[in-house]
């Protein structure tokens, strides 16, 4: 890993291991969040919407790339922040939160981001922080 | 079921939302953040998600468009942050449908649905636009 003000275009500067998300830990982001789609909380309306069981929220696993950048670059605002579902997320498996240099330009410094758990990608995204002389 | 074209620029009524300290933290704790003190302070970077989902606007909009739950994904989520969303402000959300489109024949259909977010100076805040997936049985496939 790489520092971001030493890191080139495609370098990871972070990269962290969350624990597995379990449903009682979807209940709780239902209830703080609002989302309250019982497609994350209730496994027969999952397999109902065509899923073996039910999936982690999107925006939960979003929150954790959130939490990779905000832990890691404090101080460092930011001002864009972007994410693709691409795979559903099951409760009880790792995840691997990964960012990368994308670049470096007038706007800013753009983070390029994955989640994932093993080999499955089911999240990419995007954050751009502004721009902040000499820290990358 | 394709979702009728006539909805693209369907907005809901804004709503005000006073932005409690006690809900960010909550929603600090569940996403797992560590200092609760400090995140009482800051809302983390997807709180916006939590505002504009406010007095059921998302199901509104589901119904609105006649979408089953049982249908809809999560597809792409976008926020851009212009200025602070602090503890004890009020801040004012408006929700509009900006485009509908579909692939694959209409097997899926995509809403496209923006947020404006602004102070009670008017200033805008942050926006959020998000994709939500639709996934349509194929024909001759009961629902």
């Amino acid at each position: 890993m790489t520092s971001l003000a030493a890191a080139s275009p495609g370098d990871v500067v972070a990269v962290t291991v969350y624990d597995p998300l379990r449903r009682e830990d979807l209940v709780r982001y239902a209830e703080a969040s609002g989302d309250t789609n019982p497609l994350h909380t209730d496994p027969a309306f999952a397999r109902k919407a065509g899923f073996p069981d039910v999936i982690v929220h999107g925006m939960l696993t979003m929150a954790l790339l959130g939490r990779l950048v905000t832990d890691n670059f404090p101080g460092r605002k930011v001002v864009g922040f972007s994410a693709r579902f691409g795979a559903p997320l099951g409760v009880d498996e790792p995840i691997t939160c990964r960012a990368r240099l994308g670049g470096r330009d007038a706007r800013g410094t753009t983070l390029e981001l994955e989640a994932a758990t093993g080999d499955r990608v089911v999240l990419t995204g995007r954050a751009l922080l502004a721009p902040d002389d000499g820290r990358g | 079921m394709a979702i009728n074209r006539r909805h693209v620029g369907y907005a809901l009524p804004p709503f005000t939302v006073t932005v409690d300290p006690g809900r960010i933290a909550a929603f600090a704790h569940a996403i797992g953040e560590r200092d609760p003190s400090a995140s009482e302070r800051v809302a983390p970077l997807t709180f916006m998600k939590v505002l504009e989902g406010e007095h059921g606007s998302s199901r509104k909009i589901l119904e609105v468009l006649e979408v089953p739950l049982p249908r809809v994904l999560h597809a792409e989520q976008q926020f851009d942050y212009l200025a602070p969303i602090v503890p004890g402000q009020a801040v004012t959300v408006s929700r509009r449908v900006v485009d509908l489109y579909e692939k694959k024949g209409g097997a899926m259909e995509f809403i496209v649905i923006e947020s404006v977010f602004t102070s009670e100076q008017a200033e805008v805040l942050g926006r959020s636009r998000q994709v939500v997936a639709v996934r349509n049985p194929s024909p001759g496939t009961r629902s």
